[in-house]
């Protein structure tokens, strides 16, 4: 999270989950970045990412990615994994951020 | 004819059985976030037909090679345990790629849609107030305007 910090770089973490099943995360994992609910996955709709039904009980919700965007809104580096088991690490998230100019 | 007793051990069932519970454990490993990890499941599926080609083995010794081979009745019954954890792992493969597609999805180089969803403390947060400098609120300690914000979407828990 500091290097995070040092690079400049605000994460921000986004599901259909609850702020309440988003606060049990945080608390447990020690997050300290902002985690956002997007209940009725409408700002997932608007990134087209959403993965329909396919949920818990064929809830839909977020495939998973991750995008680097910079104070213009342009997005600098994405990552959309291929496999829901494959995620993004944080030291190449971290690369991708120090690689901002 | 070489004597029961001297008959050889079929250790090939065996092998084909522990490279299936390993193609279990690639899929196990993803909760620890190795490095290289993208080779995961590629590596699960190595294990799964590797285990798959030891068991052929295996039975094709009991029973094409009798005379040689022993564990006609263990050759089976480890087999048919391996095809589960074997299953498990061509099913967790299939099911895990199966995902939408994201060359719609904004691009290197594409605006991103502006949002304001709620934070873990049911706080509205917009994608603008992300980029400016925080003040100092539940969500943290006051802080200059980040030069990007990194948006993580995941699946979430329900």
């Amino acid at each position: 999270m500091a290097d995070f910090q040092a690079a400049g770089v605000r994460p921000v973490a986004i599901s259909v989950d609850p702020p309440e099943v988003s606060r049990d995360l945080a608390n447990k994992a020690g997050y300290t970045f902002p985690i956002l609910s997007d209940p009725d996955a409408s700002v997932i709709r608007s990134y087209h990412l959403l993965h329909p039904g396919a949920g818990v009980d064929g809830h839909d919700i977020a495939r998973p990615a991750e995008f680097l965007v910079d104070s213009s809104k342009i997005v600098r580096w994405t990552n959309f994994t291929e496999d829901i088991r494959v995620r993004a690490r944080a030291n190449e998230m971290l690369a991708a951020a120090r690689q901002l100019r | 004819m070489p004597d029961a007793t001297e008959r050889r051990k079929n250790i090939a069932p065996w092998l084909g059985l522990l490279l299936a519970i390993g193609g279990i454990g690639c899929n196990v490993a993803f909760f620890v976030r190795p490095p290289l990890q993208g080779m995961l499941p590629w590596l699960s599926l190595l294990f799964a037909v590797f285990a798959l080609i030891f068991l052929a083995i295996g039975l094709k010794r009991a029973f094409g090679q009798p005379q040689v081979y022993r564990g006609k009745v263990l050759s089976v019954v480890l087999t048919v345990i391996a095809v589960l954890p074997i299953g498990l792992t061509a099913f967790a493969f299939v099911a895990a790629r199966k995902l939408p597609d994201s060359t719609v999805a904004p691009q290197v180089g594409q605006k991103v849609p502006d949002f304001t969803l709620s934070d873990a403390s049911g706080k509205p947060v917009s994608l603008d107030q992300l980029l400016a400098p925080s003040s100092g609120s539940s969500s943290g300690p006051r802080a200059p305007a980040p030069r990007a914000v990194l948006l993580i979407f995941y699946r979430g828990y329900w």
